[in-house]
């Protein structure tokens, strides 16, 4: 009567349940033959939406895919100061038109083709021609393979940003042998420091490596094995974290920063989004009151950003009132003071342009960032400025902003290397410069910029930052923080360009 | 038989066609600037202008759905416009892991209830009470916050399974059960509560019919009387239940799956509707109806292969 079978089962799946916990909690430490520890595993907030650079070549939060099987011509270290990687070498002509680049002779992509000036215009060709965010950057320009280890790159008009996109998404070189193959998309074939394990990864959710074996450049190399998780929940990123089932991980909130590090983990952080108003409409042609710098000066006025920042983020960041990064030559931390939190100050400004009683504006809304919009509004009817809200609908908030549909917007936004930044925001065919806002004052600088000397362009660049503030283009809160958490096996040292730190700055921690 | 299985697969084919229709319907209305999403802020808008004439999103409508059904009756579902992998690729893959997850929590689910009704409708008093408690509070709790408490008590705090992330049973059964346990325990709950509650009606209606008193009077077993006869009787409304349990599982995986960062057809269902994803969102909702339409008929099969008296028509 006994039920031997059923009780044999039952013990037989509890102990395998229980063996099962050998499986959890993996770690990157371990050592092996070549020095190197056993296996770094990250999680990411977002996969990548191809490995054809052509479709989808992006840093940002999706760098480390891209680094792991892929080669720049430059790379950035951990200072973010650019540093010769496939070229070895690389040199303008007299009037900045003709980049040369000098490469390395011992590359070969994984599949033992080799990597020479052919496959590096090929890759040129394929980022400027296709439909990667960043594609347009490198329009215009021509490639051309000199020799086998030389290539040129040719533009109409200097272009101080060129080197140092050749350090990140337009500089990826992919194996000309890829570029007919569909599959390519998913199974990737570059020179880089990893190889993707295509059997073991789960696209958009496990991305799993193992070290090139034939890497030419193997000291940068501290680990066997690469995986990166996808993580798009931050309380399943928590949790991987303090279950020890990562050695590293993006953060988003900055609120769980006081739980992660009581959990053991260290944090790094850069700053590299701002958010703040873009007054786009600086000619009045949807809203005639922005026209006036003083109502401009006013808005600035109008906001408590210390108070913002301790809202919005629990007080991680900086404020700032100027678009240009700390790390540009532009940045000027007195330009932080221009404005002081004043609104009986920003009223009079309001009555002296001629809006004693305020005026109403339109901008847009989404429920994701609710409570920031709530405050914006707030502060501006403190002066006087009544705020009409639309919600865009999913999906179309910066489709509309550009369109463009409102004078004026709340917008968080990277600041980029000047160059870009610039080109970004400021020019008056700038992707975020919707109206197309021109100022006599502002094209000089920017031209200064392109085609001055390093010392010019450096003054312009200051120079145009300072008017910049002076005419209040924008209302900037704060330098939002940007957050990584390193488990205590594992170094870390940040980059401050990019959102996803660089995969050669983990090592382990011995 | 063969007839009615016959009509039911027409049926199902004719249902799928209109659902594809109007899911692709839905999508286009609700799209936004998906080459935007896809690109992000960076890009310019000539990128952007490119990008949507790779992805045929300036046709018109009823050419992207011509486009796309010429495509998947020749199998060719297409490619993800957000991860560039084959759509047959990702719902094969995903399927097979939230099956097994869902199947899982369908077969727990039904023994545990099965037992606990039977429990229930046998013993009464204080054993049916409890029961009855128990099921009501696995009801009403939210299927995420019992997830969220497993992975605190279990993961985290004693370290038993893992937190996040799923293995593969071709490459580790061990490492497949650590990471299916909890997932397949969240899920469960819900459907032991509703199905237990099922069978406990049905077998104290089917204990108080003449054939069992006429059983026992010639001298069986009373387990022997319960699970011989009583649970064939009692079995076709508690599979109906079970039957709608497995589909709303379906449902009920998508947030166990964000929870435990699971690699499965809800995460991709989500990511990808949410995203305007269309090759993706169309490979899913195709996938689902036809699981939809399968279970629906073998639930039918099974019930007259239980009960004589069903006819299939």
């Amino acid at each position: 009567m006994f039920r031997w079978k059923a009780t044999a089962a039952t013990i037989a799946i509890a102990a395998l349940a229980l063996t099962g916990c050998a499986g959890a909690g993996d770690d990157g430490s371990g050592g092996s033959d070549s020095g190197r520890a056993d296996r770094l595993t990250l999680t990411a907030i977002i996969g990548p939406t191809s490995y054809d650079i052509g479709q989808g070549a992006e840093y940002g939060n999706r760098s480390p895919f891209f680094q792991a099987v892929f080669d720049t011509l430059l790379q950035k270290n951990s200072a973010g100061e650019i540093e010769p990687w496939l070229a070895t070498a690389w040199e303008y002509n007299e009037d900045n038109t003709v980049l040369t680049l000098t490469l390395r002779d011992d590359v070969e992509f994984s599949d033992g083709t080799k990597l020479d000036a052919d496959a590096v215009v090929g890759s040129l060709e394929r980022f400027r021609d296709g439909t990667s965010p960043q594609a347009a950057t490198l329009a215009g320009k021509e490639f051309a393979a000199v020799d086998a280890t030389t290539v040129t790159i040719t533009q109409d008009a200097p272009d101080p940003s060129l080197v140092n996109m050749l350090s990140i998404a337009p500089g990826l070189i992919q194996a000309p042998s890829t570029f007919d193959d569909p599959d390519s998309a998913t199974e990737p074939i570059g020179s880089g420091p990893y190889v993707l394990d295509t059997a073991s990864t789960v696209t958009g959710t496990t991305y799993v490596y193992t070290a090139n074996p034939d890497y030419w450049n193997p000291d940068a190399v501290k680990y066997d094995n690469l995986t990166i998780n996808v993580i798009e929940d931050p309380t399943a990123t928590l949790n991987a974290l303090k279950a020890g089932e990562a050695n590293g991980a993006k953060i988003v909130n900055n609120d769980t920063i006081p739980e992660i590090e009581a959990s053991g983990w260290t944090i790094e952080s850069n700053e590299l989004d701002f958010q703040g108003l873009l007054l786009f409409d600086r000619a009045g042609t949807m809203a005639p009151e922005l026209a006036d710098v003083k109502v401009r000066q006013a808005i600035n006025m109008a906001f408590d950003r210390e108070a913002l920042l301790k809202a919005l983020q629990a007080g991680y960041g900086t404020v700032t009132e100027q678009v240009f990064p700390a790390t540009s030559v532009g940045y000027d931390e007195a330009l932080d003071s221009t404005y002081e939190y004043d609104p009986e100050g920003a009223k009079e400004l309001l009555a002296e342009a001629g809006y004693p009683d305020g005026f109403s504006i339109d901008m847009m809304s989404t429920p994701a960032f609710q409570t920031t919009f709530d405050l914006v509004a707030q502060q501006l009817a403190d002066i006087g400025i009544t705020v009409n809200y639309t919600d865009p609908g999913s999906g179309n908030f910066i489709t509309d902003m550009l369109a463009p549909k409102y004078p004026a917007t709340w917008m968080a936004l990277e600041q980029n290397p000047d160059w870009q930044l610039i080109n970004f925001m400021i020019a008056p065919e700038a992707t975020f410069n919707p109206f197309h806002s021109q100022d006599p004052q502002v094209d000089e600088y920017i031209s200064t910029i392109q085609m001055g000397t390093e010392e010019e362009a450096e003054q312009a660049t200051k120079d145009l930052n300072a008017y910049l503030v002076e005419q209040a283009w924008f209302a900037p809160f704060f330098r939002v923080q940007g957050t990584y958490a390193t488990d205590a096996n594992t170094n870390l040292e940040f980059w401050p360009t990019n959102a996803y730190p660089s995969i050669f700055d983990f090592s382990p921690k011995n | 038989m063969l007839a009615f299985i016959f009509r039911r697969l027409l049926s199902g084919v004719i249902l799928i066609a209109v659902i594809s229709f109007l899911a692709f319907v839905l999508l286009y209305a609700s799209g936004g600037d998906i080459a935007r999403r896809i690109l992000g802020e960076n890009a310019t808008a000539e990128t952007v202008a490119k990008k949507t004439e790779q992805l045929g999103l300036d046709q018109p409508l009823l050419q992207q759905y011509w486009n796309w059904v010429t495509g998947a009756l020749s199998g060719n579902l297409g490619r993800s416009w957000f991860t560039g992998e084959l759509v047959s690729t990702s719902v094969s893959n995903r399927l097979a892991v939230t099956l097994s997850i869902v199947i899982g929590a369908t077969l727990v689910s039904a023994i545990v209830a099965v037992v606990l009704g039977i429990l229930a409708a046998r013993r009464g008093g204080w054993v049916d009470g409890s029961v009855q408690v128990v099921s009501l509070i696995g009801f009403a709790i939210p299927g995420f916050l019992i997830a969220l408490g497993l992975v605190l008590v279990f993961a985290i705090n004693l370290g038993w399974f893992k937190a996040t992330g799923y293995v593969p049973a071709t490459t580790s059964v061990a490492g497949w059960l650590s990471s299916v346990t909890l997932p397949i325990v969240a899920l469960s709950i819900g459907a032991i509560a509703a199905v237990s509650q099922q069978v406990r009606g049905s077998v104290i209606d089917a204990m108080s019919r003449d054939y069992v008193r006429t059983l026992r009077s010639r001298g069986l077993a009373i387990n022997s009387v319960v699970y011989r006869h009583v649970l064939r009787n009692a079995g076709g409304p508690a599979l109906a239940v079970l039957a709608v349990q497995f589909i709303g599982l379906l449902g009920g995986a998508v947030i166990v799956e964000q929870v435990f960062a699971i690699p499965g057809m809800g995460q991709l269902t989500v990511r990808a509707t949410t995203l305007g994803d269309i090759p993706v969102v169309m490979g899913v909702v195709i996938a689902f109806a036809i699981i939809v339409v399968i279970v629906n008929l073998l639930i039918d099969l099974a019930q007259a292969a239980l009960n004589p008296k069903v006819r299939l028509s």
